[in-house]
């Protein structure tokens, strides 16, 4: 106990100790854990109902076990960009945090003290987000309920408690081969493979599903769950598919523009991209899920919203139906909002990483015009054709949802997500390009 | 520096006479002083008294007469013993240097204006040395004995540059003795 | 070759006088005047925190000094336009440096080809040309090898054939053998000043070393950020 109060301590002057960038990374850390506490203490809260209730919110989809389910599916879903952007939040400032840990084991530090310092970095970020959305979700619960139960309060402590572990332990995991060495990996950041992201986003779909099961059950069984759950596989095998995809497209286009770029700044990207594939994968994984997802949406709504239209006889409250898919919408929204933050962040911390190459190319007279059309290539090429095959995938689920309820058409928007989405991610990457220009600076030459 | 390893270094690779070891002398050690050539004649009379080195043969080759000299087994085992053996490093200063800088600052002269002076002549040799090193062609005795001239003079500079720095430091404390 | 011809023989290819650069309160450069002749070799000497560095960026023109000038062939750099500058360092300077300047992504020989690339030339040309660069600094048997899988020496013979590739009329190199050990060091020196005696480029040289040092024509001393006459460093 003595030893972790002194590494506690210790983590908490590394952090004050610490440069902007490493307050960059808290802060969005803690961005991050605050979303998944706020979202995990939504569903808990949901999830503790049992039976119908008279809730004065989202148009009576919470009264009911069965639409309560599927919000509560919703909203585990929307972890999934939220830990694709915490994964990149991890990784602001690696390099750094790297050395700095190198240095720590040199000092004499134990493997398992450096991944527990390392831990409490990470923890105590999330811990700060954590605490920030607990206090939002008492003070809503507060208001919205008028005699919250026990049970409900310890959801939302246990949530609380629980995103501040998790961090430290992700961030011990994502440490753990930083840290094996005293030596540090500070020259080289060996690629890695993009293994653990699909087995993440596994995970949580799985939990979904099961969390679907078990309270809808809870009502007498009469939850349909063969639709919710093909609907569900279908998007994992889209999401997955599209990482591997996004993977495999970045090693083939730098692999075959490599060798034949004319131009400098085709040739750094395509060189970036052979270098280290998954990286690119990892940033994007989210964003294909997203475009999947927002393609089939697209269909379901407009097949649901044709059925309602065609319904014998009118329906009395459509607000009713209209405000589930407003709120998958909202959702899929903030996804993409995520997703590309955590592209940007992703872009930011390359620049960050590279910046004494960097300095060194425009010092030797490379156009900064020439870097910065590389770093837009390095997004552009991978996504060129892996957002329309996920934009494809996600047609077809959404053309399969369309035949099953006989609707039979398809809404033309559902084809503009994957080009929008792209678009986006090209404003997201040509963002950081200030960085480029202000952070390459002759003074980065001197030092090692 | 002992000529006496030197000539029976030179007859190991077989039999010479006094000019030739000379000329073939200066030839391997450019750096060093050359050898005059009556101590090549004295040294090889010592070799032969004490058993070392023989006279192999006279010629005249229609010049001046000539005596060729060619090294013994004791000569041999000798020059490896020699060979192998560990050099005490210099126990002494006994720099030119040095003793100017303190006798300088003794004698309330101005050490640091010698200093300047020293520290350019001696980037000038080095710069000489550097070009005699890297010149095209340049055999490995010629890079070899510039490389450690090369080194002495830059042990020198470092020095030097250090002794400039403490100079006001050092100046008191001479004074104060 | 591409050397500017200023019309008088005996005046500087690059000339700086009285340079004044403040970073944040600490004065690194307070009065440092610099010529540099067509095809000399010069070395800038001094302690660590002298104003080496600080010297070289600004008479590369990468730093604006606060006060005194920078002329290169007649031009006035200290008031150039950014983008002047950055051109004038694509085709007329070459850069080394300690480390870190080849791309860690591209093979030595994409990098030796780059500047060529980006003043035009095909890839394959380029590449070419690059690899009669590589040849003449030993380096030909590492063409393909990236810059991690290259020793210290080869690297920086990889970026002294990037530096020279497009015929530069003057080389900066800043601490260019300091990561080396001195055989590697010897054979990096050993190349640049045979090379440029070859091609006739100025070297504008930065390093801590004698034994560096020894290599150029003359030496310039900095101390505390002013140039002292040759000789007078310490």
């Amino acid at each position: 106990m003595n030893g972790l109060r002194a590494d506690t301590r210790l983590a908490w002057q590394l952090l004050r100790g610490a440069g902007r960038r490493e307050w960059w990374r808290i802060a969005l850390t803690a961005a991050g854990a605050a979303l998944a506490t706020g979202l995990a203490q939504a569903a808990v809260t949901l999830l503790l109902l049992r039976g119908s209730y008279g809730i004065p919110h989202a148009h009576g989809l919470l009264d009911q076990p069965g639409t309560r389910a599927g919000i509560v599916v919703g909203l585990l879903l929307s972890f999934v960009p939220v830990l694709g952007f915490l994964g990149q939040c991890a990784r602001v400032g690696a390099v750094h945090r790297d050395r700095r840990l190198a240095g720590l084991r040199l000092a004499g530090a134990a493997l398992w003290q450096v991944r527990r310092i390392a831990a409490l970095e990470t923890g105590i970020a999330c811990l700060l987000g954590s605490v920030v959305m607990t206090c939002c979700a008492a003070v809503a619960v507060l208001l919205t309920w008028s005699a919250p139960t026990g049970a409900a309060w310890a959801g939302l402590a246990l949530v609380a408690v629980a995103v501040p572990v998790a961090g430290a332990g992700a961030g011990a995991l994502a440490l753990r081969r930083v840290v094996a060495s005293p030596l540090g990996r500070v020259r080289r950041v060996a690629p890695r493979s993009g293994r653990t992201y699909p087995a993440a986003l596994l995970v949580v779909t799985v939990t979904a599903l099961l969390v679907v099961t078990a309270t809808g059950g809870g009502t007498g069984g009469r939850v349909r769950w063969q639709g919710p759950a093909v609907v569900c596989a279908l998007v994992l095998a889209a999401g997955v598919g599209a990482v591997w995809l996004s993977g495999t497209v970045s090693r083939l286009t730098g692999r075959l523009l490599a060798a034949r770029a004319r131009t400098a700044a085709t040739l750094i990207a395509a060189e970036r991209l052979r270098a280290d594939p998954w990286a690119a994968a990892r940033t994007h994984a989210a964003l294909l899920l997203v475009t999947v997802t927002g393609t089939a949406f697209l269909c379901v709504r407009h097949a649901l919203l044709a059925g309602l239209a065609a319904a014998d006889r009118p329906v009395a409250d459509p607000a009713y139906y209209t405000a589930g898919l407003e709120l998958t919408g909202a959702a899929l929204l903030v996804a993409l909002f995520l997703a590309l933050s955590a592209l940007a962040v992703a872009g930011a911390e390359s620049l960050g990483a590279r910046r004494r190459t960097l300095a060194a190319q425009v010092a030797s007279g490379v156009p900064r015009a020439v870097l910065n059309r590389a770093l837009l290539l390095e997004t552009a090429l991978p996504l060129a054709p892996a957002l329309p095959a996920a934009g494809a995938g996600g047609l077809a689920a959404g053309a399969w949802y369309s035949a099953l309820t006989g609707a039979g058409s398809l809404p033309w928007t559902a084809l503009l997500i994957a080009p929008a989405v792209y678009a986006s991610c090209l404003l997201a990457s040509a963002a950081t390009l200030p960085l480029l220009n202000r952070g390459v600076r002759p003074g980065e030459l001197r030092y090692a | 520096m002992s000529t006496r390893h030197i000539l029976l270094g030179l007859l190991a690779s077989g039999p010479s006479h006094g000019y030739d070891l000379k000329r073939r002398h200066d030839e391997r050690f450019p750096q060093a002083r050359p050898l005059a050539y009556g101590q090549v004649y004295t040294t090889l009379q010592r070799l032969v008294r004490d058993g070392l080195a023989e006279v192999d043969g006279t010629g005249s080759d229609g010049g001046p007469e000539r005596t060729a000299y060619r090294t013994t087994e004791a000569g041999a085992r000798e020059l490896a013993r020699w060979a192998a053996e560990v050099a005490p490093p210099a126990p002494y200063v006994t720099n030119e240097i040095f003793t100017k800088v303190v006798v300088s600052a003794l004698a309330d002269g101005d050490p640091a204006a010698y200093l300047r002076d020293q520290r350019a002549a001696h980037l000038a040799r080095m710069r000489e040395l550097t070009a005699v090193k890297t010149a095209p062609g340049a055999d490995l005795a010629t890079v070899l004995s510039a490389d450690y001239a090369l080194n002495h003079l830059d042990a020198d500079l470092r020095w030097m540059t250090t002794t400039a720095a403490r100079l006001t430091t050092l100046t008191a404390e001479v004074d104060a003795t | 070759m591409r050397h500017t011809d200023t019309g008088d023989a005996a005046a500087p290819l690059l000339a700086a006088s009285d340079l004044v650069k403040t970073y944040g309160g600490t004065e690194a450069l307070r009065g440092a005047s610099l010529d540099l002749r067509a095809g000399e070799t010069v070395a800038v000497t001094g302690a660590s925190g002298s104003g080496k560095s600080t010297l070289l960026h600004c008479l590369a023109g990468m730093v604006r000094p606060d006060s005194g000038t920078v002329r290169y062939a007649g031009e006035r750099l200290e008031e150039a336009p950014e983008r002047r500058l950055s051109e004038l360092r694509r085709t007329d300077f070459g850069m080394v440096f300690q480390f870190g300047q080849l791309i860690p992504e591209l093979t030595a020989l994409d990098n030796v080809a780059l500047p060529l690339m980006l003043g035009g030339s095909g890839r394959t040309e380029a590449r070419e040309r690059a690899g009669t660069w590589m040849e003449r600094f030993g380096v030909w048997g590492q063409r393909e090898l990236r810059p991690g899988q290259m020793s210290g020496g080869q690297a920086q013979r990889t970026a002294l054939a990037r530096a020279l590739v497009t015929g530069p009329a003057v080389v900066f190199a800043d601490e260019p053998t300091g990561a080396l050990d001195s055989l590697a060091s010897e054979r990096v020196m050993t190349v640049l000043t045979q090379t440029v005696r070859e091609s006739g480029t100025a070297v504008l040289l930065v390093t801590h070393d004698a034994l560096v040092a020894a290599y150029a024509d003359r030496e310039v001393a900095l101390r505390d950020g002013v140039t002292a006459p040759a000789g007078v460093g310490v």
